[in-house]
């Protein structure tokens, strides 16, 4: 699975964007507009569609698309 | 007169009344009152110094032997030495706002405490459950203070749907007959904060409590939109000008130097025009300041009334 793709699939059924407005280099907050639950909703999400598990320490850190990315690439080495 | 649901088990009280915590005015004397009575007390440790949390401690444990709760704000800066406070004098029951408990949630958790996190949505329901919290309070946007989006009625019993611990109902409740009707939504408790605003143990000035009893259905609004933290309170000369403001696009710097100590003016000093009432959409139901015992018992009275009310509906399935 391309982390990448899945992710901006999950970014549009939250936040209702159109797919090619989301960048690799996008910030969560600023340019994407996501509250503090959208993030939430986020890694839920990911965390179903990867079966991995995302530590609330982790997830404090993710403020981009390319962090979620790498995360998640580097969780499923 | 009784009245038991699972939460009362888990958190050893006898009624599922939680105070809600109002920073700053919720002390030791209102939530000692409040857990005597048989509800849950909770000291309103938002942002506060160490110091004056522990002393608030103290006189509840000097008032009463009952369980009692501190709620914290997890985004206040100093939030890890109130942590270890809370550890250290071994609090019964933690309440959380203004962020996401989960980085504390193992260290609170392994020290014997229930932790309870306020939530505004499903997603993070679920996610706190996963990691440990004991009950979650869903808060719908009627409530004071910082608010979400998703109303009570409409939050809750997704909520409940979604997680397998108790669900306290929170938003818009200050009387039997919505404590009954968040029972009928799942939940398992309900939290009231504006209700006890006007009970005469807390520590709030006179003339916030009697702006509360004179507000009427309309009176509250929501200032703060633009800045993504959103606050209700009963509307003013302050929030007409925060308002203006905002509406006129005034950045974040300007509407955060608008609003700074606004709500201890109001509820310290009790400049009620300049200050920031902060209260929730029910205040147009609250017509009384009474002792917080009295307000226990009221709610649950009328809401074993209300049950057997809805008793005497025909229906039959």
């Amino acid at each position: 699975m391309n982390v990448f793709e899945e992710l901006k699939k999950i970014i549009v059924e939250i936040k209702d964007i159109p797919e090619d407005e989301i960048q690799l280099e996008a910030k969560f907050a600023e340019d994407l507009e996501a509250d503090s639950l959208d993030i939430v909703e986020m890694l839920m999400l990911l965390e179903e569609k990867f079966d991995i598990q995302i530590p609330e320490e982790e997830a404090a850190k993710l403020k981009t698309v390319k962090n979620v990315v790498d995360y998640v690439e580097a969780k499923l080495q | 007169m009784f009245f038991k649901t699972l939460l009362c088990d888990l958190l050893n009280i006898e009624y599922p009344l939680i105070q809600g915590a109002m920073a700053w005015i919720a002390g030791g004397n209102l939530a000692a009152a409040v857990s005597q009575a048989g509800g849950l007390g909770v000291i309103g440790a938002s942002g506060a110094e160490p110091a004056w949390i522990k002393q608030e401690i103290e006189q509840v444990r000097k008032l009463t032997g009952k369980p009692f709760g501190v709620n914290l704000m997890l985004a206040a800066p100093g939030i890890e030495k109130v942590i270890e406070l809370i550890i250290q004098e071994k609090v019964p029951v933690v309440t959380t706002g203004g962020g996401n408990p989960g980085p504390y949630m193992e260290r609170l958790k392994a020290a014997g405490i229930k932790v309870i996190p306020v939530v505004a949505s499903v997603a993070l329901a679920r996610r706190l459950s996963r990691l440990g919290a004991d009950a979650v309070i869903a808060e719908g946007t009627e409530s004071g203070g910082h608010v979400g989006e998703m109303t009570t009625m409409c939050l809750v019993p997704m909520v409940v749907d979604a997680v397998d611990v108790p669900v306290i109902a929170a938003g818009g409740i200050a009387d039997g007959r919505g404590f009954m009707a968040a029972l009928a939504l799942g939940a398992q408790g309900v939290q009231m904060g504006t209700r006890f605003i006007c009970a005469e143990e807390c520590n709030v000035h006179p003339a916030y409590q009697q702006r509360v009893i004179k507000a009427k259905d309309r009176d509250t609004v929501i200032c703060g939109q633009s800045t993504g933290h959103p606050v209700r309170a009963i509307r003013n000369q302050f929030t007409r000008e925060y308002l203006k403001s905002e509406k006129m696009g005034a950045g974040q710097e300007e509407l955060e130097r608008l609003g700074q100590g606004r709500y201890p003016a109001a509820a310290v000093e009790g400049r009620i025009d300049e200050g920031s009432v902060l209260a929730g959409q029910i205040c147009g139901l609250v017509n009384q300041v009474q002792p917080a015992a009295g307000i226990v018992a009221d709610i649950i009275s009328d809401a074993c009334q209300v049950k057997n009310i809805l008793g005497g509906i025909e229906c039959q399935e």
